[in-house]
């Protein structure tokens, strides 16, 4: 048995190709492609984007970012070394649901359906958790061998780390310049519309994909 | 978060969301992702192009005669490359290979037609320099050889079949 041939099939040439032909400890790519999958990974962006949507103060955006940050740190580790299966269309549909559940707590949904908004720390970490799983199941698609495994999965997650400082530090600029203007709060409302319809469009894709697998 | 939202724009937006969710989703997503396209919009559109198997053409010159066929294929030095047929269900393959005696790593395998997850069955896996057998194909879709060259000089396979096969081809 070569399970890694087996799931390697689905990744593109060039990565087949390294992981072929790489084993051991390779520091810099797995950083390169957790920083790529962050980077690329328009739902966690979209995520990030509803999460800082409103903070306006440095010490607010470090604080919840860290919330997120741990999350997906402690599943991201802890699914790929205790070998959790996750299904990644599940996975991926309750980070879908995530990007939902932001749009509508910016909205000020929760607290006129609950009378208060369910702590958004804590829900930042536990969906912080559900996108960690959700980076497992990614790179358990690569199949690592244990050889060299714990370290080229830390390289892995500090490139999810980079690669989220990166974006991250793009749609701040852009945010806060758009803060400036009047027009930010003025769209504000269908900002966070599109994002929770971004936000079902993920989960009707995930769920879907799940539903035909 | 907003604090001045009252409940009727606030079920606006969020049925607004939902909706033009489920249009794109209905229309251009699932389309284009997975060829479900239940309006058929989709199709109009031309984005079911993505989910439709990949067709290896047909002609008359690559389809099975019931003879005894010899392909030369090439594997580039450091490099790997796919050799398909296209078969039925069912169909038989008898197959020999041989390099000049360098050995490649080599998995016979098949993909199902019209499958977009990238699964495929492996028949065979192993590093030799030549190989005889047969297979009958579990599901009907493209089956055959990735073949690995690890040497730095291309190495040339001599592969010679006889069976069911509609056409082959080298993958691109």
């Amino acid at each position: 048995m070569v399970p890694e041939m087996a799931l390697a099939h689905g990744v593109d040439d060039k990565t087949r190709v390294f992981l072929e032909n790489n084993t051991g400890v390779q520091f810099i790519p797995f950083l390169y492609i957790g920083a790529k999958h962050m980077v690329t990974g328009y739902d966690h962006l979209l995520f990030l984007l509803g999460v800082i949507f409103f903070l306006y103060r440095p010490k607010d955006i470090l604080l919840y970012v860290s919330m997120f940050t741990i999350g997906h740190s402690l599943t991201l580790l802890f699914g790929v070394i205790a070998d959790v299966g996750v299904n990644a269309y599940i996975i991926d549909a309750i980070i879908g649901l995530s990007v939902v559940y932001k749009g509508f707590d910016n909205l000020g949904g929760f607290k006129r359906l609950l009378g208060h908004s369910p702590n958004p720390k804590i829900a930042v970490l536990i969906f912080g958790l559900f996108h960690g799983f959700g980076l497992a199941t990614k790179i358990q698609e690569f199949s690592l061998p244990q050889d060299g495994l714990f370290t080229n999965l830390i390289a892995f997650n500090i490139g999810v780390e980079l690669g989220q400082f990166t974006a991250l530090a793009f749609i701040l600029l852009i945010i806060s310049y758009w803060r400036r203007h009047k027009s930010f709060l003025k769209f504000s409302t269908t900002t966070n519309t599109l994002l929770m319809s971004a936000g079902f469009m993920l989960m009707g894709y995930q769920l879907v994909g799940f539903a035909v697998s | 978060m907003q604090e001045n939202m009252t409940t009727q724009p606030l079920m606006k937006a969020t049925i607004f969301s939902a909706l033009l969710a489920s249009v794109a989703l209905l229309i251009i997503i699932l389309p284009a992702e997975y060829n479900i396209d239940p309006t058929g919009v989709g199709r109009k559109l031309g984005l079911t192009v993505f989910s439709e198997p990949a067709s290896v053409p047909v002609s008359a010159d690559n389809a099975s005669t019931g003879e005894r066929e010899t392909i030369l294929i090439t594997v580039p030095a450091n490099k790997g490359i796919e050799y398909k047929f296209i078969m039925n269900q069912y169909a038989k393959l008898e197959y020999e290979w041989l390099t000049d005696g360098t050995a490649l790593y080599h998995d016979l395998h098949g993909e199902p037609e019209g499958d977009t997850t990238g699964y495929y069955e492996s028949f065979t896996i192993a590093t030799a320099s030549e190989m005889k057998g047969s297979f009958t194909t579990p599901f009907a879709g493209s089956h055959g050889w990735y073949f690995k060259n690890e040497t730095d000089a291309p190495v040339q396979v001599q592969l010679i079949v006889k069976g069911d096969y509609s056409s082959h081809a080298l993958k691109q």
